[in-house]
């Protein structure tokens, strides 16, 4: 029961780092029906951009070994917002490089660009910060707190408080906002947007930037739970994209919802049997495309004959 | 896509000097690094080749291809080494095992398309690295060791000979593929590719064509891994990455869409990738840059820019087409007497939550008859259209045609049965030339198999001829034979309509369903039109048009029916139609104090109607 409650809690994380993630391929895929392929490396360059941060907030160079002193609250407050600003100027770089030239070309030639682009700055990762795995410390110390006799980690507590909290936020921004509004607008019909003034262009920016965004700040907040690593992104990036297919990669509630359910599934699945959890959440992945292509909170697409 | 083979005495030639080639160069090699190159390139091509069908093709976008390399590759190795198989029973199994595989991640692609689909891909192909990896069945890390190696006399190959025999199996593999892509399959591919429900409407089975593409994919994609853990006599989960589905598809991308770009694209990235070998960071940079770059200066990959320049020095002669002989007639079937009814639909119902488009509509289509559909915008006349011809199922009602239930059939099974249609927003196959574009429509007839058209049966290639000769018949009918080569979306708007309906005439239709066939024609153009829809119902076939155009309609009709929202509000001959009150009504809308004369009003209408 307790070992249940203890995943249950490391799943819910998990599944708000998804959500993060997915809530990033969603925005760009309604304002543009593009998604950025090489998500993954964007929240790799999250996590190094925080260990960095951290190391030069502690006076440090940017490359080198995080002590548990090094990583105070505020701190990790700064790195977070340097991730989220370094990494929202890289969205804005890969939409204007790999995204726009390729609009409107047939065989989805952006999936290639947006893949390439990612391969460039996981080795550009490579290069600066090796192929180990950097250990970060969470801000919160590495202390066990146990609830009904569950250990839960702080960082995980972490993680998801400030997802709840992004997520209100853009929510609330997407549905009361002038600019939500805009947002909003440019996925229903960018033409129609357009001709009611709304600046397309900015918004799509704006969407990128957002994007790119979420996927640092999520590299940063999962680096403490599983070590910031190269390599992690592609798995991580691959999950949050199922998250978006099953909560419906049209409806930004559905893919927060998605992630979570997804988290969750992982955690209980990996407490019965760990090899299964891939092949678990790729089956669902399945059944849910068989079933209910649209996700199931998604809006099913209407194509005129 | 080359839409014309490329003429085949000049394929022949370079096929022989490719044939040389690979007896030559790992005959003149000693070196056991360059053979291992060739053998490696030779791998890729492999696993190329497959892909640039699915890729190039159907259009469909894999980035699990890895997944399949390690299906092959691993069967491979658990029979030899575990089971004890002959190494080249194995290998064939491997093929099997694979193609199984093709046909499962085949499934998601009739449901979800684009991004979904390619992610589904990474997903497979991230999942087949996981279990590999864990698995204890697939050793793991470790991985298998003792693969036997294939043996020719018992004797296992050296190097030199592996060089030989996977280039033997490439050439092979590039022969079968270039004869199976010029045909009947080539273009049903591309036709998938360019607009799915108007390959649906032309009797092509897209599902069957998607399956199809991933699975021969499939095939020779597993044949590499198989070959790869046989040469190594080892595999473990290192060879399966994200890396190498990429790679792959880089493959495809940089080759170029064309039975060339494969070949081309797996000997220049092997080159290079042996060269970028001794700086690993180097390597992955360059591919990331190729990804990012190689789609803006050449967007149809390297065989495309050759074929430009190679078009530029020597200008390509188009084979002519064989002579037509004789009047195109449509296909003798044994129809139903004249007026006797072809198609019976009995209270249609078709609602988009509220809005009810197409709301209990009967409706008899005689033998022989042109029929026509008309009502203002909005009435529900092209759903009615979409239900009959299977591209959208009612939600209660009956369709009987030529005697059989086709209610709950889908597009192709309806065209097949002998319904042919057009688009109100043209559909046509653009990048296909006019030629391709019809003889897709022919593919519903053209019976021979998947076999036969793989190794260039003489069945399969007097069918071919045949349906060229009947292609060429039908364009000189129609009259374009002069554009028979021309890209379909290079021409003229009017002529792109004629087009459509010639490719819908080539299914052989007992019944021609037109969506608008005048819309945006000139005066000049909607005569030649009405000639041609007479001359089409003097050839017997039964017409059924929705047009807006009232003199096409009082000219070429003979019975006509009105729909407004969604209801059948009169039919009748075009006289008895015209002089209807509530078709007035439905054009124009009541006056309350209508005390208008009828001539007047329905003049009046019919003027509306036309603009």
């Amino acid at each position: 029961m307790t070992n249940i409650l203890q995943a249950l809690m490391s799943g819910l994380a998990l599944g708000g780092i998804y959500a993060l993630v997915a809530l990033g391929f969603s925005i760009t895929h309604t304002t543009t029906r593009t998604l950025n392929f090489g998500q993954g490396e964007f929240l790799v360059g999250g996590a190094f951009v925080g260990v960095a941060a951290l190391l030069l907030l502690s006076g440090k160079g940017p490359v080198g070994v995080l002590t548990a002193a090094d990583v105070s609250l505020w701190r990790y407050s700064g790195a977070i917002v340097a991730s989220i600003a370094v990494l929202g100027a890289l969205g804005a770089l890969m939409y204007f490089i790999a995204v726009r030239p390729f609009f409107g070309m047939s065989g989805m030639a952006w999936v290639m660009s947006t893949i390439g682009f990612g391969i460039i700055l996981q080795n550009t990762a490579l290069a600066v910060w090796g192929a180990g795995s950097v250990a970060m410390p969470s801000p919160l110390g590495e202390g066990v707190i146990r609830i009904a006799g569950a250990g839960i980690r702080p960082q995980e507590i972490l993680v998801l408080c400030t997802t709840a909290v992004v997520m209100l936020a853009l929510d609330h921004i997407l549905r009361r906002t002038r600019i939500g509004k805009a947002v909003r607008a440019v996925a229903a019909n960018p033409a129609a947007a357009a001709l009611m003034g709304i600046n397309v262009g900015a918004i799509v920016v704006l969407a990128f930037v957002t994007s790119s965004g979420l996927a640092g700040l999520a590299g940063l907040l999962i680096a403490p739970i599983t070590t910031a690593s190269v390599f992690m992104g592609l798995a991580i990036a691959l999950k949050a994209f199922s998250s978006a297919i099953v909560g419906g990669l049209t409806n930004p509630r559905g893919c927060i919802a998605g992630g979570f359910l997804l988290g969750v599934i992982e955690a209980l699945v990996g407490l019965w049997r760990a090899e299964l959890r891939e092949i678990t959440i790729f089956v669902l992945i399945i059944a849910v495309l068989v079933i209910k292509p649209e996700g199931l909170f998604g809006q099913k697409p209407f194509e005129k004959v | 896509m080359s839409g014309m083979a490329s003429p085949s005495r000049s394929h022949t030639l370079w096929f022989g000097v490719a044939v040389l080639a690979a007896i030559a160069l790992p005959w003149a090699l000693s070196n056991e690094f360059y053979l291992k190159i060739i053998f490696t390139a030779g791998v890729y091509y492999l696993a190329a080749a497959g892909l640039n069908v699915l890729v190039g093709w159907s259009g469909q976008k894999s980035l699990g291809h890895a997944g399949l390399f390690a299906v092959g590759a691993y069967t491979a190795a658990l029979l030899t080494a575990n089971a004890g198989w002959n190494p080249w029973l194995a290998l064939i199994a491997a093929a099997v095992v694979s193609a199984a595989f093709g046909v499962v991640i085949a499934l998601p692609s009739l449901r979800v398309k684009g991004p979904s689909l390619a992610m589904v891909t990474i997903g497979f192909g991230i999942v087949v690295e996981k279990v590999v990896t864990e698995w204890a069945v697939f050793g793991g890390q470790a991985g298998i060791y003792g693969v036997m190696p294939l043996t020719v006399g018992g004797k296992s190959l050296a190097m030199r000979e592996w060089a030989w025999l996977v280039l033997a199996f490439a050439l092979a593999t590039h022969l079968l593929l270039h004869t199976l892509l010029a045909g009947k399959f080539g273009r049903a591919l591309q036709a998938v590719q360019a607009a799915e429900v108007a390959a649906e409407s032309v009797g092509v089975n897209v599902y069957r064509m998607k399956v199809l593409a991933f699975v021969i994919s499939a095939v020779t994609c597993g044949i590499a891994g198989a070959l790869v853990a046989q040469q190594n006599q080892y595999i473990n989960s290192d060879f399966i990455s994200f890396n190498l589905s990429i790679f792959l598809l880089l493959i495809v991308l940089f080759g170029g869409p064309s039975v060339l770009g494969p070949a081309l694209g797996a000997i220049v990235l092997t080159l290079m990738d042996a060269f970028l070998a001794r700086w690993p960071g180097l390597q992955h940079f360059t591919y990331g840059a190729l990804l990012l770059f190689a789609l803006y200066a050449m967007p149809q990959g390297l065989a495309g820019a050759l074929r430009k320049l190679g078009q530029k020095l020597w200008p390509a002669k188009l084979q002519p087409l064989p002579p037509a002989e004789g009047e195109w007639r449509p296909a003798a079937t044994a129809s139903p007497a004249a007026d006797a009814p072809l198609l019976r639909a009995t209270n249609i119902y078709k609602a988009y939550g509220g809005v009810v488009p197409t709301n209990d509509v009967s409706l008899s289509l005689r033998n022989g008859h042109v029929h026509a559909l008309i009502g203002p915008n909005g009435a529900g006349k092209t759903t009615l259209l979409n239900i009959l011809s299977g591209i959208v199922a009612p939600d209660r009602g009956q369709i009987e045609f030529a005697g059989a239930d086709i209610t709950r059939s889908g597009a192709s099974e309806v065209c097949r049965r002998g319904m042919g249609r057009t688009f109100q927003n043209l559909k046509l196959f653009p990048h296909m030339s006019v030629l391709d574009n019809v003889l897709v429509g022919l593919h519903p007839h053209l019976r021979v198999g998947f076999w036969p058209s793989l190794v260039g049966w003489f069945s399969a290639r007097n069918e071919e001829r045949r349906a060229h000769e009947q292609a060429a018949r039908l364009l000189n009918f129609v009259g374009l034979t002069e554009r028979a080569h021309d890209a379909a979306g290079s021409l003229p708007y009017g002529l792109q309509r004629r087009l459509e309906l010639t490719r819908a005439l080539a299914t052989q239709p007992r019944l021609l369903l037109l969506d608008e066939p005048a819309a945006g024609l000139n005066p000049q153009e909607t005569e030649a039109l009405t000639q041609l829809i007479r001359r089409i119902a003097d050839t017997g076939i039964t017409v059924l048009l929705i047009e807006h155009h009232m003199d096409l309609v009082m000219a070429v009709s003979d019975h006509v029916v009105v729909l407004d929202h969604g209801v059948k509000i009169a039919e009748g001959t075009p006289a008895e139609v015209q002089g209807n009150p509530l078709v007035v009504a439905a054009y124009l809308g009541v006056d309350e104090g209508d005390d208008s004369d009828d001539d007047t009003a329905h003049a009046c209408a019919m003027q509306a109607a036309a603009c």
